[in-house]
């Protein structure tokens, strides 16, 4: 009960910032019945997406200061899960998406007791490796249709909620929105949450947490858990609403690298962080890309413009856009 | 049973010269990470710099691609500084994960960059002294002249840091960063250029590991990556900051890429059609790589922690 009444409870945010989160609410809320382009539909459901993955990596990468470089091989489980189920047993996508969430946790219990063992670059270089070594293993197992990756059947029968097929975008954006706020909830519960607060103990520091009486070790494996089930969910859906996975594109690097990004973009460690991240980085890759992108000669010229951009931030303010904000606001107190 | 002696000598002998490439690659990062404690995502597009300014300098000079290196270790090792001073001083005060996202976005920037004026297709160096021209030391056995090049210049890189860092005074003071640097500053070690200085030997040593490359592995804007895991592996399994491991987990990491064609020749002569494990063979790198991180964080020969 206490947990509920937890990750309800926004009282503690300054005022401001609740009452802008509530028009951003209103603006999400109705985006689909704004005019808009499907360039911008997509664009809006891909920031809802890293959001979601960002606050995913929040709670391991941001709370509990463990950078993981590693979460596509997650969003790969769960694409992977309900994409093989549908096509081999017809399993409607609102049974496949927590066996894959399910998968994953699994799945990060045995990669995360080992890794937990290593701190800082160690970790973070570790990460990399077991999402390599998965998206390895995926590219050349037959079951899972190899580096080809796999194509979605569609079902028919428009609009289709069993296995999440639509002919408009505003269904699959809707569903998105309604799994942002379940998750926007389940971060704010967990800040007020026990491991919330031990997480943060151990990110400032490991040996006063640990003399605490603060089961470290565990305390991080569970919030990887926790982390890798956000992404896995997501991940399920990324299949559905793209018919087509393959694993370059659920379980790349880069796209580990993408999530983590949006988080320390916005502000690792804060609530809004992730969606700051994501509201500026995903319309920026994706116009920049199809603008710059887009033109002869000029290939390469909006990513060069985006490592610009990380570069600059990440020794400007490493603390994030959130980190200004709180920086302008203790100035003016 | 001849077959696969002969198999088990070839892929000694390749695994040796390959493993002396990855190890020259490694030699740049785990330098950097020894004096500073940073973790160069960008190295593998060091790299590739250094392949490039030995693949359009050569043409341009008219000289042959074996004399540009030393063009293609300054180009890398004015690219260090670069980036030490535009970038990683700033990184370097703020917590890890900052060091991290810079570096990444590094890498970005100069993959994105070679994209821009390079395009994307892949190149190689089609004359030259060095390339087509081998020796055959033995039934089946060929040693290509390439790989040989590099092979003996990385021997002599490794022999020149080694002298550098622990023969020198230069080295000494490099040694005092790593070990203590609020220390070796208040022994008068400005260690403002000892980590500039770090940054341009790992740049040259990558960059003549790039000039000496393209002679035989094209080049392409994302040849990178593979080579900055492979780099990270061989550092970590070496020992972070151990220029002697990087050596030898070079040659052991080199050793491993080369392993499936013995184990296609052991399969043929059990008459077992096995697991194809060619495609396995980075993977076996990367997984190696957890294993030792997991076992033995401070790798064969490391002593940071």
């Amino acid at each position: 009960m206490e947990a509920i009444k937890n990750a309800f409870d926004f009282s503690d945010l300054p005022k401001t910032e609740l009452s802008l989160a509530a028009a951003v609410l209103v603006f999400l809320l109705g985006f689909p019945a704004l005019p808009h382009s499907s360039f911008g539909m997509s664009t809006m459901i891909q920031f809802l997406a890293f959001s979601l993955y960002g606050m995913g990596w929040n709670l391991i990468g941001g709370y509990g200061g463990q950078v993981d470089l590693g979460k596509a091989q997650y969003v790969g489980i769960g694409a992977y899960t309900t994409a093989v189920m549908m096509i081999r047993w017809n399993v409607p996508f609102w049974f496949s998406m927590p066996l894959g969430m399910a998968f994953a946790v699994g799945w990060s219990f045995i990669i995360g007791y080992p890794l937990f063992r290593l701190k800082g670059h160690y970790f973070a270089i570790a990460t990399i490796a077991t999402s390599l070594v998965l998206k390895d293993l995926f590219e050349v197992w037959d079951f899972v249709g190899g580096a080809r990756g796999l194509e979605l059947p569609i079902k028919g029968d428009f609009p289709n909620w069993l296995y999440l097929q639509f002919r408009e975008d505003y269904y699959y954006y809707y569903i998105l929105l309604a799994m942002f706020l379940v998750g926007l909830i389940y971060v704010n519960g967990f800040r007020h949450s026990r491991l919330g607060y031990q997480l943060r103990a151990i990110k400032d520091n490991e040996h006063v947490a640990r003399s605490l009486g603060i089961d470290v070790h565990w305390s991080k494996i569970k919030a990887y858990a926790m982390a890798t089930a956000f992404v896995a969910a997501v991940g399920s859906f990324h299949a559905c609403y793209n018919y087509n996975i393959e694993p370059e594109d659920v379980m790349s690097l880069d796209l580990s690298v993408l999530i983590a990004m949006m988080a320390m973009l916005g502000g690792a460690g804060s609530i809004w962080g992730p969606i700051i991240g994501a509201a500026i980085l995903v319309p920026m890759k994706n116009y920049l890309g199809s603008w710059l992108g887009g033109q002869a000669g000029f290939a390469g010229m909006d990513l060069a413009l985006y490592g610009l951009i990380i570069m600059v931030i990440a020794a400007a303010q490493p603390r994030g856009v959130y980190g200004i904000v709180e920086a302008v606001r203790a100035r003016r107190r | 049973m001849e077959d696969i002696a002969i198999q088990i000598t070839k892929s000694l002998v390749s695994g040796l010269l390959m493993g002396l490439v990855f190890a020259l690659v490694a030699l740049g990062l785990t330098v950097i990470f020894g004096v500073m404690d940073i973790v160069n995502f960008a190295h593998g597009e060091f790299l590739m710099v250094g392949m490039y300014t030995t693949l359009l300098t050569s043409p341009l000079l008219g000289i042959d691609p074996v004399l540009t290196l030393p063009l293609a270790g300054i180009t890398g090792a004015i690219l260090g500084v670069m980036c030490y001073f535009g970038l990683i001083r700033f990184l370097i005060k703020g917590p890890m994960i900052a060091q991290l996202f810079g570096t990444f976005g590094l890498m970005i920037f100069l993959r994105n960059l070679a994209l821009l004026f390079m395009g994307s297709e892949p190149r190689v160096i089609h004359e030259g002294w060095l390339v087509g021209k081998s020796f055959i030391v033995g039934p089946g056995v060929v040693l290509e002249s390439t790989k040989l090049a590099v092979a003996v210049l990385s021997l002599v890189s490794f022999a020149v840091v080694w002298w550098l860092i622990n023969r020198t005074k230069v080295g000494k003071a490099l040694t005092a960063t790593s070990l203590d640097a609020e220390g070796a500053r208040y022994m008068g070690i400005s260690t403002e250029k000892m980590n500039a200085l770090a940054w341009a030997v790992g740049g040259a040593s990558v960059g003549i590991a790039g000039g000496l490359l393209v002679n035989f592995w094209p080049v392409e804007p994302g040849v990178g990556l593979l080579f900055t895991m492979i780099a990270f592996a061989t550092v970590a399994l070496g020992g972070f900051g151990s220029v002697r491991g990087a050596l030898v987990a070079g040659i052991l990491i080199g050793m491993i890429v080369n392993l499936p064609p013995v184990w296609d020749a052991m399969m043929r002569l059990v008459h077992v059609s096995g697991l194809d494990i060619h495609s396995f063979k980075y993977t076996m790198v990367y997984a190696i790589y957890f294993l030792i991180m997991v076992l033995r964080p401070q790798g064969l020969f490391g002593w940071k922690q």
